[in-house]
């Protein structure tokens, strides 16, 4: 089932990256119409079996209006992609069988338009987030023969790479399997990356023992080394593959979310809740006292994904209770981790009828209410649709005719 | 030196008709009463027994063909009167036998006929237009293209590149010498076009027997059928099928060659066979490939350590050494009274394969290789009239060749050669050391029954045994390793052919494809952690097919053919097991089923004694429903394969040859194929898909080539020849990604690709020292098959070869 929304699971991007610096907002407000001070990029993925590639379409706004692919995009070098941006850049970066590859950076022309800036090459990784003026990106090594992994930093502003090193993540395990970054995070001087135990042996490669652990480990910026690893049984783990599960609000407090979703040999064998925990500003500890129990107030749904709107507010991407093995979005939620209040969001396509959406990639002005996410159906059609956090509900806006939304961008036109 | 399927003389066209009318006429004289019969036996000289060759009453239409042991068998006019019968064999002098039988005697004459060599005539043999006396026997109402390989012998082509000039086909090399091909025919490629030596399946072979490092020479000549594969040819194949006919009819011979080529690449050749009086045979066929392919590419280079490119940077490929060494040996017996060929063989071969690229030249590896060896012993049985009427054929072989890939280097290479060394263990793309025996059986059997002159029944059994052993070195006592992973398949075919009247053959074709695969799969039956067990799991197939095959003559020179077939293709067991480096396992997979059209016509013509022409044009419809193609599994590790709804192909090839006199011969052949994904509504989507229709992309759909030779005679001594050669392949621009999405000026693509190749060649003794010059790419143009990856630039390579034909003594 919903075959496609796996693989759309791997497309990923910084959700606060756009959040990191005020200029990368639009201009009017962040109400999802853009201003001649940039761009909204969408990127789409026809629906076909075999030949795809993405492309790259334009736009001042979501709320409304339709874009097409046919004759009309900048075409990237595959499907297998993940896009982000910095500054006035926008990264159209590869992610495939394990080679380096070419990054391309774009930015606005005078008209408007994509331009093609320049190539660069980097590895293949499994994580990437902004750390200071760098890129940082960990190549997570999957076989327990190999027990290192690396990590690289890409300058933004000579678009390099200017450092490397490795991590042992087995030895970082410490249980005999490989630790798996789910992703990456600067919080503070530090940079946060929480991993899932797995096998790695090459037969359940994805699978583990340890189901019911979380753990995130903390590394000193910019040498990358190993400052500790926060523990915790309450959760399984953090995130989840290629799935940024873990915020930094406007406090600097951490919240980090885990699903129950480990795996031995292709059955779920997480027994503990779906929930959100915190790790508060300067303490390099969970707070013992906060738990946000979703799996109790969802009635068994699981977080796909998350959105964070500002201010404590998250839009959570909700699995199907039925399938707790799925990690695919079909419903919503919106969460205050404030105060602890879930409320479903209504407005969105029929769950059976969603075959995916934009999870990671999609765009929030960060004002603490909306939120833009790209939902494509059985019927072929992929909109954009407008969360409005207080009120509960979503609203379709901008079309895209051939092709599925599986990144939203803002990019600003000056640096 | 291509013979397309094309008659080289009208002579030769002109015996096959009267042969058609033999048929007829036969059968009406049947009722005659005390008829005259002459029976023979043909010799060659320089030669054993000649096969094809042409017998005829002269003043009249009949005329027969003699078989493999030079036998025939011709029926006089009448029983009173004298004849003279005639022969006439391409590479030897035309001969005329007086028959008297003024007495009119009814008993039956014998005569021996030893054909004297005829130079001026073996010349014809090189020209290109035509087809050679062996084609004859190959040629029935199937759409068949033939390559006289030894036409191309002097040459350093291999059997890919050889049947790149035939049209339709596309090889798409990703580099030099060894590197990665995909053969397409019509447009279908991946499996579906099935190979086979000598009529045995060529199926899991391994990388060390391929037809991308067997030589030409290792061939007699190669068979392209296109559309529906006559019933000999046992196998699931859609739309096409490639024979490679090694089988010398020459009893004693020493065939020795040695190529040098640009990239530092040595070819050697040995194919001898020595035959007793007894019928006694040895026969070798050994050979040898090296190249270091250090050709020169152009592309964006990345600094090791910063990632900056470097754009349009010239550097050596420096990772990319190929090479093999095979060896066929065969002993046995020739033309006994039990057999015509009873031989038991051995294929012995390695290869050695460094990886320079992935699949983007961008990225790139300095110590990544593979290795395959081929260990195959076989057993070969022919009769022909076995009892009355029916001749027999069993082939036997089994495999346990090995195929290793080592990823062991944790390096990170830039295209300088230099690298980074990374702590502990790892490797360039994914460390692996994985080893697999795709171990296989092969067993046919093949009964052919004349049921009258002009009526033949044949039945065709292939059936084969897969048993894959495989480990990785680096993960011990891992059980997945240890599972089960088998297939049974058992391809059972019918066929009826009937010579309706002189001038329309028709054959009729049933086949039945069974296949049982059978493996264990990994599963957690308590759904606790670390639990696992084991469960057999099985997939089994059964699926019927069959095709019409029909020629008919309009006029003596203008030929038109038509086929039709349903045909299945059963899912390949790389796809069903997957190949645990890069292939999932898919065990749902369903074969794969085609409708295959082909409608056309060849046509003769001169304008003089001395001009003569040659054309031909078929259109070709495919439709293939439940299509086998690999997509991305869902973290893009790894392909896996998977059913499409179909794809469909409209296309028309066509090819016109000229020739003048002995001296000079060209072509000019093209194809255009257009291939449209007919996958209307993608999985989980109730619309129409955007790209229903679309041309399917990454797919060349026009190309062709282009030839021309001229032939000097007796240049310097009687019986030296010198032949100036050129080649010109052109293929249409074609876009990586579906053609109808994104903006068109920044789309990916392949560009257009024109190279020219030329070559020299100048034979001593009438072919028995030769001495050849091959330039490739001449206009040193970035080649590409596939995007990204490079193909060498201008090259050049001389060969020698030694060729001598004894005599039987």
């Amino acid at each position: 089932m919903k075959r496609t929304k796996l693989l759309l699971s791997t497309l990923l991007a910084l959700s606060l990256w756009t959040a990191c610096s005020k200029s990368d907002s639009p201009g009017n407000g962040g109400d999802g119409n853009g201003s001649t001070e940039g761009k909204f990029v969408i990127a789409a993925t026809p629906a076909a079996t075999q030949g795809v590639a993405d492309y790259l379409l334009t736009t001042d706004h979501l709320d409304a209006g339709t874009l097409s692919t046919k004759n009309n995009g900048v075409e990237q070098d595959g499907t297998w992609r993940y896009y982000t941006t910095s500054k006035n850049l926008f990264f159209s970066m590869l992610y495939g069988q394990g080679n380096p590859g070419a990054v391309t950076a774009y930015k606005l022309d005078g008209g408007g338009k994509l331009s093609k800036l320049t190539n660069f090459q980097t590895e293949t990784v499994q994580a990437f987030a902004p750390v200071n003026d760098d890129i940082l990106m960990v190549r997570v090594s999957r076989s327990i023969s190999n027990e290192i992994s690396h990590w690289y930093k890409v300058n933004t502003e000579s678009l390099q790479i200017a450092g490397e090193g490795e991590i042992n993540t087995k030895q970082l395990a410490g249980n005999g399997e490989m630790a798996h970054f789910s992703w990456i995070k600067q919080v503070g001087d530090k940079v946060f990356a929480p991993y899932f135990s797995i096998k790695a042996d090459g037969k359940d490669g994805f699978g583990t023992n340890y189901p019911d652990s979380s753990w995130i480990a903390v590394f000193n910026y910019p040498d990358m080394s190993l400052n500790k690893v926060i523990r915790d049984n309450r959760t399984s783990f953090i995130g989840a593959y290629f799935t940024d599960g873990l915020e930094v609000d406007e406090k600097g407090d951490v919240y980090a979310y885990s699903s129950p979703m480990a795996t031995s040999n292709g059955k779920v064998t997480s027994t503990k809740p779906c929930a959100f925990m915190r790790i508060n500003s300067g303490t390099l500890e969970y707070d013992k006292n906060y738990f946000f129990n979703i799996t109790e107030k969802s009635g068994g749904s699981n977080i796909a994904y998350k959105l964070y709107l500002g201010k404590g507010i998250f839009l959570l991407g909700m699995t199907d209770p039925a399938t707790p093995e799925s990690s695919l979005t079909d419903r919503f939620a919106v969460v205050n981790v404030y105060d602890q209040t879930f409320g479903w969001v209504t407005g969105t396509p029929d769950p059976a009828k969603i075959i995916s959406v934009s999870d990671l990639n999609s765009y929030s002005p960060k004002d603490g209410n909306t939120g833009y996410v790209g939902i494509t159906t059985s019927d072929g059609k992929s909109a954009v649709y407008k969360f409005d956090a207080k009120s509960a509900t979503a609203s379709r806006g901008l079309e895209v005719e051939g092709g599925s939304i599986t990144a939203i961008k803002w990019l600003p036109a000056k640096a | 030196m291509l013979s397309t399927s094309f008659l080289r003389n009208r002579g030769v066209l002109l015996l096959l008709i009267l042969l058609l009318f033999q048929n007829i006429n036969a059968q009406h004289l049947l009722n005659d009463h005390a008829l005259k019969f002459v029976t023979g036996q043909v010799r060659g000289q320089d030669a054993g027994l000649l096969e094809d060759v042409a017998v005829q009453v002269k003043g009249t239409k009949r005329g027969t063909l003699t078989e493999v042991n030079g036998r025939f068998k011709i029926q006089l006019p009448d029983k009173k009167g004298n004849y003279v019968l005639q022969f006439s064999c391409i590479g030897y002098r035309f001969q005329e036998v007086s028959i008297n039988n003024a007495k009119g005697s009814n008993e039956s004459s014998h005569i021996e006929v030893t054909l004297v060599k005829d130079d001026s005539i073996q010349l014809e043999d090189v020209s290109v237009l035509g087809r050679s006396a062996n084609d004859l026997a190959g040629r029935q109402s199937y759409n068949v293209t033939s390559i006289d390989a030894k036409k191309l012998h002097n040459s350093t082509l291999d059997i890919a590149q050889a049947l790149d000039r035939v049209s339709g086909v596309r090889v798409r090399e990703s580099g030099g010498v060894g590197s990665d091909f995909n053969f397409s025919l019509n447009g279908f490629s991946g499996g579906r076009v099935k190979f086979f030596i000598d009529g045995v399946p060529m199926d899991d072979l391994g990388s060390s027997f391929q037809i991308n490092n067997i030589p030409v020479n290792f061939a007699e000549r190669v068979e392209v059928y296109k559309g529906v594969v006559p019933i000999w040819l046992g196998a699931d194949a859609l739309g096409g099928a490639v024979n490679i006919i090694t089988g010398s009819k020459r009893a004693n011979y020493i065939d020795a060659s040695y190529s040098y080529g640009s990239f530092n690449t040595h070819k050697t050749n040995l194919a001898a066979t020595v035959t007793s009086q007894k019928g006694f045979t040895f026969q070798l066929n050994a050979y040898q490939n090296y190249s270091d392919n250090d050709y020169d590419v152009t592309l964006d280079v990345a600094d090791i350590n910063t990632g900056a490119y470097t754009p349009d940077a010239r550097v050596r490929r420096f990772h990319d050494k190929y090479h093999n060494e095979m060896a066929v040996v065969n002993i046995g017996f020739v033309e006994q009274k039990w057999a015509d060929k009873f031989l038991i063989g051995l294929s012995v071969g390695k290869a050695y394969k460094q990886i320079q690229t992935g699949a983007r030249m961008t990225s790139v590896f300095g110590a990544y290789h593979t290795r395959g060896n081929i260990l195959m012993p076989s057993l070969k049985y022919e009769k022909r009239n076995l009892v009355h009427r029916l001749d027999v054929k069993i082939n036997a072989n089994y495999n346990f060749g090995k195929e290793t890939s080592i990823d062991t280097a944790n390096r990170r290479y830039d295209w300088y050669g230099n690298y980074k060394q990374y702590e502990g263990l790892g490797g360039e793309r994914s460390r692996s050391y994985f080893e697999f025996g795709n171990n296989l059986g092969i067993a046919t059997a093949s009964l052919r029954y004349r049921v009258a002159g002009n009526q033949e029944l044949a039945l065709n059994d292939v059936f084969t045994h897969f048993n894959r052993k495989s480990s990785d070195l680096l993960l011990e006592g891992s059980d997945v390793y240890y599972q089960p992973q088998k297939t049974d398949k058992n391809i059972l075919g019918l066929s009826y052919k009937y010579d309706v009247g002189s001038k329309a053959s028709i054959s009729v074709i049933g086949k039945h494809l069974y296949q049982h695969a059978y493996t264990k799969l990994s599963y957690n039956p308590s759904g606790n952690w670390g639990d696992v067990a084991y469960k057999g799991v099985s997939a089994n197939t059964d699926k019927m097919g069959y095709a019409v095959a029909m020629s008919y003559y309009l006029t003596p020179d203008l030929e038109t053919k038509f086929s039709y077939e349903k045909a299945n293709r059963l899912p390949e067991n790389e796809a069903l097991f997957g190949d645990m480096v890069n292939q999932e396992s898919n065990f749902n997979l369903k074969p794969e089923s085609s409708q295959n059209v082909n409608l056309g016509f060849i046509y003769n013509f001169s304008l003089s004694q001395d001009h003569h022409f040659l054309l031909s044009a078929t259109g070709i419809y495919r439709h293939s429903t439940d299509y086998i193609y690999n997509i991305f599994n869902n973290n893009q590790t790894k392909l896996v394969a998977a059913n499409l709804d179909g794809v469909r192909n409209m296309g028309v090839e066509a090819e016109l040859r000229y020739s003048y006199n002995k001296l000079f011969s060209a072509g000019v052949s093209g194809t255009y194929q257009d291939l449209r994904n007919m996958q209307k509504y993608e999985p989980e989507y109730e619309s129409v898909s955007v790209v229903y229709k679309d041309r399917l992309p990454n797919v060349p759909y026009l190309f062709g080539n282009a030839d021309a030779s001229i032939f000097f005679h007796n240049v310097f001594a009687k019986g030296d020849h010198l032949t100036i050669g050129y080649n010109l392949l052109y293929v249409h621009a074609f876009y990586l990604y579906w053609p109808s999405r994104g903006t068109q000026d920044n789309k990916y693509g392949i560009p257009m690709q024109l190279s020219h190749d030329a070559s020299i060649v100048y034979s001593i003794k009438d072919g028995r020292y030769n001495i050849a010059l091959e330039g490739r790419n001449l206009a040193d143009r970035l080649l590409y098959d596939n995007f990204s990856l490079q193909k060498p630039g201008r090259s050049f390579a001389v060969k020698f070869r030694y060729f001598i034909n004894k005599k039987n003594k």
